[in-house]
C-alpha cells in the first residue's frame, strides 16, 4: 500500500517535534520535591517561593547530576492549611501522604509548618522512608530531640533552620545588651497558644530568670484572640521594659498597634512574629511598627551581607517574586534545595539511606553561612559567625526599613528605643 | 477602670459583629452562616477601592457597604429563598456561600497580614488613667449610635415597623399586606450592611485576614444564642456579658481561656435557658 507523502511528512514533523521538545526540556525523569505547606500563611508561601527559586536556578544550570545523569527538580505543592486556626493535624498528614503516594515525591521539603503537624508527620515519613527537610515554621526543640532519641526510626527527618532554644539564646544575648546599655531587667512574655510558642515561652522564662532578668508575667493567648489590652496594661503596671512575643498569628498586628497606641514603655521583641517580618508591615501599621524587634530566624530573610550568597539570593528572590524575602522560610527553603542537590550528587543515587548519610556530611556555604547538620539530631548547626555555621537574624523596624541588629557579625545597625522610653 | 474601658470596647465590638446576624434571623428566620464572609468581603472591597483604585476613603466605605447590601439581597433572592423554611438547608446553603466567598478570596490572592484599613483618627488619650486610642472611642460611639438608630428605625419608620411585624409574626404580617419575601430580602441586605459596618470599624485595629471570617461567625452565633435568637437587644446585652466575661477571664484566670468563654456561654445558655436571655417567642414555644 502506498502511503501518502503528506501523512509521512506530518508524522516526521510530529516525531521531530516530540524528540526535540523532550530534548530541550529534560530527557531524564525529574526528581520530585513534595512541599506540604500552609499556603495562606507567610511561612507557607515564602517557603514555596524559596524552593521554586532554587529549583529554577538549578534546572537552568543543568539540573542535578545523579551519577553522570542530569535530572531536573520538579516541585509539587499541596496546601496543608496547618497554620490556620482550627485545622486539625490530620489535614497536614493527608497532604504529606498525598505527596508521597499520589505525587510520588522523592523528597519532602518545606513543611508541615506547624510544629504539632511536623511532629505527627515524622512517623509517616519514616514508614515511607522519605527524606524530609523542614524549612519553615517548625521551631519546637522536640523535633530534633525526637530524631536523637530514635535515630534509626526518624533518621529521614532534617531541619535546616534555627529552633526555639537557639532563638531564645539569640534573644537573651540582646536582652543582655539592653541590660548593659539601658539597665533593662524586667521581661513580660506574651505567647500564642500553640506548641512551639508555649514551649518557647516556658524556656524563655527559665533562661531569662537564670540570666538575672525578672519575668514579670506570662500571658498565653488563644489563636485568633483580637484584644491584648489587658496583657499590655499588666506589662506596664509591672514595670516591664521588654515584651517578649511568641506569636505567628495575623492578630499579632493588633497587639503591636495597641502597644504603639497605648505607648507601653516596654520594647516589643518578638520571634516568629510573622506580621512584623514582612516588608509590608510598615505600611499596614501606618508606621506603628516602628521599634518592633523581630527574630526572622535565618540571615537572608532580611537584608544583610552574611555571606556572598546572601544578597545574591535576596536580589534574585526580589526579582522573581516582585517582593523582598518576607520572613522565616525564604532563605532556608532555598538552601534546603541546594543542600539536597549537593547530597544527591555526592550520594550518586536517590536511595534514601545513602542520601541521609550524604546530608549528614553536608558542609557547604549558603545564604546564612556554613551549612552543616548535627549527625545525631539532624538539626542545622547554629553560630553567630557565618563562617562557622548557620547564623540567625534579628531585625528592628527603623523608619520604614528592616534593619538587622543581630548578630553583630552581620548587623546593619543597633537597637533604638521609642521616644516614650527614652529617659530625659 | 481598665476592665471597664476595655470591657466596654470589647463588648461593643462583639455587639457590632453579632447585630447583622441577629437582625437577619429575627426577621427572616434565616440563620445566615455567610455572615463572617460578608464581614471580610466588605473589608477587602473597601481596601481594594481605597488602596488599589485610589478612591477617597469615605467613598470607598460607602461603595463597599452598597456592594455588601446588594450581595446580601442577591444571596437571598437567588439562593436562600429556595430553601427558606428548611432549617438545615438554610444553614448548609448559607455556610456554603460563606465558604465559597472566603475560599474564593484566598484563591484570588487575598492572603497575608499586610492588608489593612486606616483608622478614622490617629492618636490616643487617657481615660481615667487608662490609655485608649481614638479609633476605639469611635468604635464605641458609632456602635452605640447604630444601635440607637436601629431602635428608632424599627419603631418609628414604616419600613422598620414592617420589618418588626415580620419578626413578630410573619403570617399576620402577610395578612396586613407586607410582602414577606421582599422584607426578608431587605433584612438580608441590612444584615450584610451591618456586617460591613462592623468590618469598617473593627478591621483598622488589625489587618484583613480571610480566616478571621470564621471567628466573626462563631462570635456572632455566640452573641445571638446567649441573647436569644432573633432578639437584637438580646444580642446587645449578650455581647456585654461575653465581652466583659472575656476581659475578666484575661485579668483573673488567664488569657489562655479567653476564647473558651464564648463557647462556654453557648453551652451554658443551651443547658439553662435554651431560648436565650431575650428570646421570648422561643420561650413561649418551650413552655407549650
Amino acid at each position: 500500500m502506498k502511503r501518502k507523502p503528506s501523512r509521512m511528512i506530518l508524522t516526521l514533523i510530529v516525531s521531530l517535534f516530540v524528540l526535540s521538545w523532550g530534548g530541550y526540556a529534560f530527557a531524564e525523569k525529574p526528581i520530585i520535591i513534595g512541599a506540604p505547606l500552609s499556603m495562606a500563611y507567610l511561612y507557607g508561601w515564602t517557603a514555596e517561593r524559596g524552593i521554586k527559586l532554587a529549583v529554577d536556578e538549578i534546572n537552568a544550570a543543568g539540573g542535578v547530576d545523579v551519577k553522570g545523569t542530569k535530572r531536573p527538580f520538579q516541585v509539587e505543592v499541596i496546601d496543608t492549611r496547618d497554620l490556620e486556626p482550627g485545622v486539625p493535624v490530620s489535614e497536614a498528614l493527608m497532604a504529606v501522604e498525598r505527596l508521597i503516594l499520589n505525587k510520588n515525591a522523592d523528597f519532602i521539603v518545606g513543611g508541615p509548618n506547624r510544629s504539632e503537624a511536623a511532629l505527627a508527620a515524622m512517623s509517616l515519613l519514616s514508614k515511607n522512608k522519605k527524606i524530609s527537610i523542614v524549612t519553615s515554621g517548625v521551631l519546637t526543640p522536640a523535633y530534633h530531640k525526637t530524631v536523637e532519641k530514635e535515630y534509626d526510626k526518624f533518621k529521614y527527618c532534617f531541619r535546616i533552620h534555627g529552633e526555639a532554644v537557639n532563638l531564645i539564646g539569640e534573644m537573651i544575648a540582646n536582652f543582655a545588651d539592653l541590660k548593659e546599655q539601658y539597665g533593662f531587667t524586667k521581661v513580660f512574655i506574651i505567647a500564642q497558644d500553640v506548641s512551639h510558642a508555649r514551649g518557647a515561652a516556658e524556656v524563655m522564662a527559665k533562661v531569662a530568670g537564670s540570666k538575672g532578668f525578672e519575668v514579670t508575667g506570662t500571658e498565653i493567648f488563644p489563636t485568633g484572640a483580637s484584644d491584648f489590652s489587658m496583657a499590655l496594661i499588666k506589662a506596664k503596671d509591672t514595670g516591664s521594659q521588654i515584651i517578649n512575643i511568641w506569636m505567628d498569628m495575623p492578630e499579632s498586628a493588633i497587639l503591636l498597634k495597641q502597644w504603639y497606641d497605648m505607648q507601653i514603655p516596654a520594647l516589643p521583641f518578638g520571634s516568629t512574629l510573622a506580621a512584623a517580618e514582612q516588608p509590608g508591615f510598615w505600611k499596614s501599621t501606618d508606621g506603628k511598627g516602628q521599634f518592633t524587634l523581630c527574630n526572622v530566624v535565618n540571615a537572608g530573610n532580611a537584608p544583610s551581607e552574611a555571606t556572598e550568597w546572601t544578597m545574591k539570593f535576596y536580589d534574585a528572590y526580589t526579582k522573581k517574586w516582585g517582593i523582598e524575602p518576607e520572613g522565616l522560610g525564604a532563605s532556608s527553603s532555598y538552601m534546603a534545595v541546594y543542600a539536597l542537590k549537593d547530597a544527591v550528587e555526592r550520594a550518586g543515587t536517590l536511595d534514601p539511606d545513602k542520601v541521609v548519610t550524604a546530608l549528614e556530611q553536608t558542609d557547604m556555604m549558603g545564604v546564612y553561612g556554613k551549612l552543616k547538620f548535627d549527625p545525631k539530631t539532624h538539626q542545622v548547626i547554629p553560630s553567630t559567625d557565618p563562617k562557622e555555621g548557620a547564623v540567625g537574624s534579628i531585625l528592628q523596624w527603623q523608619d520604614g526599613k528592616r534593619v538587622v541588629v543581630y548578630p553583630k557579625s552581620i548587623a546593619k545597625g543597633s537597637i533604638m528605643l521609642p521616644p516614650w522610653m527614652v529617659k530625659k | 477602670m481598665d476592665i471597664l474601658v476595655y470591657g466596654t470596647i470589647n463588648s461593643v465590638s462583639l455587639a457590632l459583629m453579632g447585630l447583622g446576624f441577629a437582625m437577619v434571623y429575627g426577621i427572616s428566620r434565616v440563620p445566615n452562616f455567610a455572615h463572617g464572609a460578608l464581614y471580610i468581603i466588605c473589608g477587602f472591597v473597601t481596601w481594594t477601592l481605597f488602596q488599589k483604585a485610589g478612591l477617597p476613603y469615605v467613598l470607598s466605605i460607602f461603595l463597599s457597604l452598597c456592594v455588601n447590601g446588594l450581595l446580601g439581597m442577591f444571596m437571598y433572592r437567588f439562593i436562600l429563598i429556595r430553601v427558606r423554611g428548611m432549617n438545615i438547608s438554610e444553614i448548609i446553603c448559607s455556610y456554603a456561600i460563606g465558604l465559597a466567598i472566603l475560599e474564593g478570596l484566598r484563591w484570588g490572592g487575598f492572603r497575608g497580614m499586610t492588608n489593612t484599613l486606616p483608622v478614622f483618627m490617629e492618636g490616643s488619650f487617657m481615660l481615667g488613667g487608662v490609655p485608649v486610642d481614638y479609633h476605639r472611642l469611635f468604635l464605641v460611639v458609632i456602635g452605640l449610635l447604630l444601635l440607637a438608630g436601629l431602635w428608632v428605625f424599627t419603631h418609628f419608620t414604616k419600613l422598620g415597623l414592617a420589618l418588626q411585624g415580620m419578626a413578630q409574626d410573619e403570617q399576620a404580617a402577610l395578612m396586613l399586606g407586607i410582602d414577606s419575601d421582599f422584607m426578608a430580602m431587605l433584612a438580608m441586605g441590612f444584615g450584610a450592611v451591618l456586617a460591613g459596618i462592623a468590618a469598617i470599624l473593627i478591621l483598622p485595629l488589625g489587618n484583613i485576614v480571610v480566616e478571621s471570617g470564621y471567628n466573626v461567625l462563631i462570635m456572632s452565633i455566640a452573641v445571638c444564642i446567649v441573647g436569644g435568637l432573633g432578639s437584637w437587644m438580646g444580642a446587645f446585652f449578650a455581647a456585654f456579658i461575653i465581652g466583659f466575661a472575656q476581659i475578666l477571664t484575661v485579668v483573673f484566670i488567664g488569657s489562655h481561656f479567653q476564647m473558651v468563654v464564648a463557647l462556654m456561654a453557648i453551652i451554658l445558655t443551651l443547658i439553662l435557658k435554651p431560648s436565650g436571655l431575650f428570646g421570648r417567642q422561643k420561650e413561649l414555644e418551650e413552655r407549650v
